[in-house]
């Protein structure tokens, strides 16, 4: 009897331990979209302040030429001081907490990050911490959470996915210029003037912003919701912010309006890797104050943006595809807050080379394969960026990148992600050769590839 | 003599129809014993941590996979924070109703409810499988004096 006891124990603990493991492999993360992963928490299962974050440490290395007279232009720095063609940097530190403060109520939950790396988040601020993410959700009502404070606005899967299990080291071409919108020091074009290409090193910053970019973040409400059926889950999100990303309070009475709709097939496993097939569209819409023609009198500029796409997951294949466009506030490069892509442009909104009332769009497509059996992930991904392509295209440039990268999965938490961009930049009008002033070309023929090796450390 | 028959007689009926009323009432509202069951385990949650919540789980359904439903007789008993687990709204409420439907019991404290009833200033709402027992640590020592084994994962 003593025996069968000791017996029945010793299976006890081992059926113990066995859950003990695979409650190591169950995530207990919300099993849904970005939307309720960042902004519920699991009801009834929430700790009150889950203290959580992540590391990343890179180096990049880029291979472009100087133009004719040994002067860099930022696409070939690194960021984002744009001082140096190969940098080590602790690109993101972000540490935060979230959870419920009162358990025994699952209707409410908060989400609090800070940025502690070294970024175009924190640059403009020398350095310093920058809130990214500071939350309240309220549950209250089905079918229409409300969501209040500073945190990521529905959009572009690559802008809106967590950036800690973002799948490549530097954004694509459009995500990264059409909508990481970057916010110029001052509101009329006569306080702001291009920085000229430099020699390194650089007497001057090529950066020519002092403020935070925005994050594909706005402080705002937004109401939302995902339901259910079978095997399906349909969400949509409206947001209304103030359309001025990180930045403190309102620089304007314009707000921005967020629109997001998504319908995803579930297959399997949940948290950030959930494996499924989804589609999604999205729209934003808002104005940006700005003395574009230098009169002294501040205009308005519509600043909209649309995109649609689908992502396919279920290992060991990975797809994505994101069309996106976009009219107005067409950003032409962080040397020239004038939104002026040439001399003549700055101050002439209408100019095909100025941004202000131009257009723009792009797309990528993006694939995985988690390679069986071993902890590496083969990655592909290409995308083109047509930028000034409104009016008369005149001045339109084109962004093509062909990025490799493979992944190694140290385990679930931490990972090593190395890529190698196959880059070409072209002003489509222009010719190279003779490159009479100014033409694009001069800078941009030699654009060239760009290394780089990144280890993520999720806490 | 009728008289005293039945005076000395009536205690004893009355206390088997009581007892017989309990049994009904028992099969009634918790899932029926498992009379015959290899194995008879009661498993504690009475942590705030939500882990606890998914390895008290994980516990279950592995005794349940590995002597089958029928062998192992399976009661969680949740109380003090680790109440939360039977809350209506919990996030694992799809595991609970597949444990239940393999025979698992859910006791839920009364003590607990009270105190967090008050707590929340409304009614606690809990999930359609929980049970309430009077209190959860009575119904643990309950089981363990019909040979069931603690634990506490």
């Amino acid at each position: 009897m003593t025996m069968m006891m000791r017996m029945t124990k010793k299976k006890m603990t081992c059926l113990a331990a066995g859950a003990v493991m695979m409650g190591g492999v169950i995530t207990t993360t919300n099993a849904a979209n970005w939307l309720m992963l960042q902004g519920t928490e699991p009801a009834g299962s929430a700790p009150r302040a889950k203290i959580w974050g992540f590391i990343q440490t890179q180096y990049q290395k880029d291979y472009s030429d100087a133009n004719a007279n040994n002067q860099y232009v930022p696409p070939k720095l690194i960021g984002p001081g744009l001082t140096s063609q190969s940098q080590f940097n602790v690109n993101r530190a972000r540490i935060g907490v979230r959870g419920t403060g009162f358990p025994l109520d699952p209707n409410v939950n908060y989400f609090l990050l800070a940025e502690f790396g070294k970024n175009a988040i924190t640059e403009a601020a020398s350095g310093a911490v920058h809130v990214t993410d500071a939350s309240i959700t309220l549950n209250h009502i089905k079918g229409a959470r409300l969501r209040l404070g500073l945190f990521k606005y529905p959009g572009a899967e690559e802008a809106l996915q967590a950036i800690h299990v973002f799948d490549y080291i530097n954004f694509t071409n459009v995500t990264n210029q059409l909508l990481l919108e970057r916010f110029q020091s001052s509101i009329s074009v006569n306080d702001v003037s291009d920085v000229p290409p430099q020699t390194l090193p650089a007497q001057q910053s090529l950066n020519g912003f002092d403020r935070p970019v925005g994050a594909f973040r706005d402080v705002g409400l937004q109401v939302f919701d995902t339901f259910g059926i079978n095997d399906w889950e349909h969400s949509y999100a409206i947001m209304y912010g103030n359309g001025n990303g990180l930045n403190d309070g309102d620089n304007d009475d314009n707000k921005d309006l967020y629109v997001y709709l998504s319908s995803e097939r579930v297959f399997d496993g949940q948290g950030p890797r959930r494996e499924g097939l989804k589609m999604f569209a999205w729209h934003q819409t808002g104005q940006r104050s700005f003395d574009g023609d230098g009169d002294g009198q501040v205009e308005e500029y519509d600043r909209d943006r649309s995109g649609v796409g689908v992502k396919y997951l279920q290992k060991p294949f990975r797809f994505t595809a994101e069309y996106m466009t976009g009219e107005g506030m067409i950003f032409n490069g962080p040397d020239k807050p004038t939104f002026g892509l040439v001399p003549p442009s700055a101050g002439n909104p209408n100019h095909p080379a100025n941004g202000l009332n131009q257009e723009a769009s792009g797309f990528t497509v993006e694939g995985g394969w988690y390679i069986p059996g071993t902890k590496w992930e083969i990655d592909a991904r290409y995308d083109i960026y047509h930028r000034l392509e409104g009016n008369t295209g005149a001045y339109e440039l084109e962004f093509k990148t062909l990025t490799l990268g493979t992944q190694y999965h140290f385990n679930k938490k931490a990972r090593l992600t190395i890529n190698y961009e196959i880059r070409e930049a072209e002003a489509v009008k222009f010719g190279n050769e003779p490159p009479p002033p100014p033409n694009p070309n001069i800078n941009l023929k030699d654009v060239d590839n760009r290394a780089s090796i990144q280890v993520t450390h999720i806490f | 003599m009728f008289l005293t028959t039945v005076n000395s007689t009536l205690p004893k009926i009355v206390a088997v129809t009581l007892t017989l009323f309990i049994t009904v009432f028992a099969s009634a509202t918790f899932a029926e014993e498992k009379e015959f069951a290899e194995q008879r385990v009661v498993l504690q949650i009475s942590d705030s941590d939500p882990f606890k919540q998914t390895l008290v789980l994980n516990v279950a359904n592995n005794l349940i996979k590995h002597y089958g439903p029928d062998q192992v007789a399976l009661e969680i008993v949740a109380f003090g924070p680790g109440l939360r687990l039977l809350f209506k709204e919990n996030s694992n409420d799809k595991r609970i109703q597949s444990l239940s439907a393999s025979g698992v019991r859910f006791s839920a404290c009364s003590n607990t409810i009270t105190a967090m009833t008050k707590q929340l200033g409304s009614p606690l709402v809990l999930n359609e499988h929980a049970i309430k027992v009077s209190a959860g640590v009575v119904r643990i020592l309950e089981l363990e004096q019909k040979g069931y084994n603690l634990v506490k994962p």
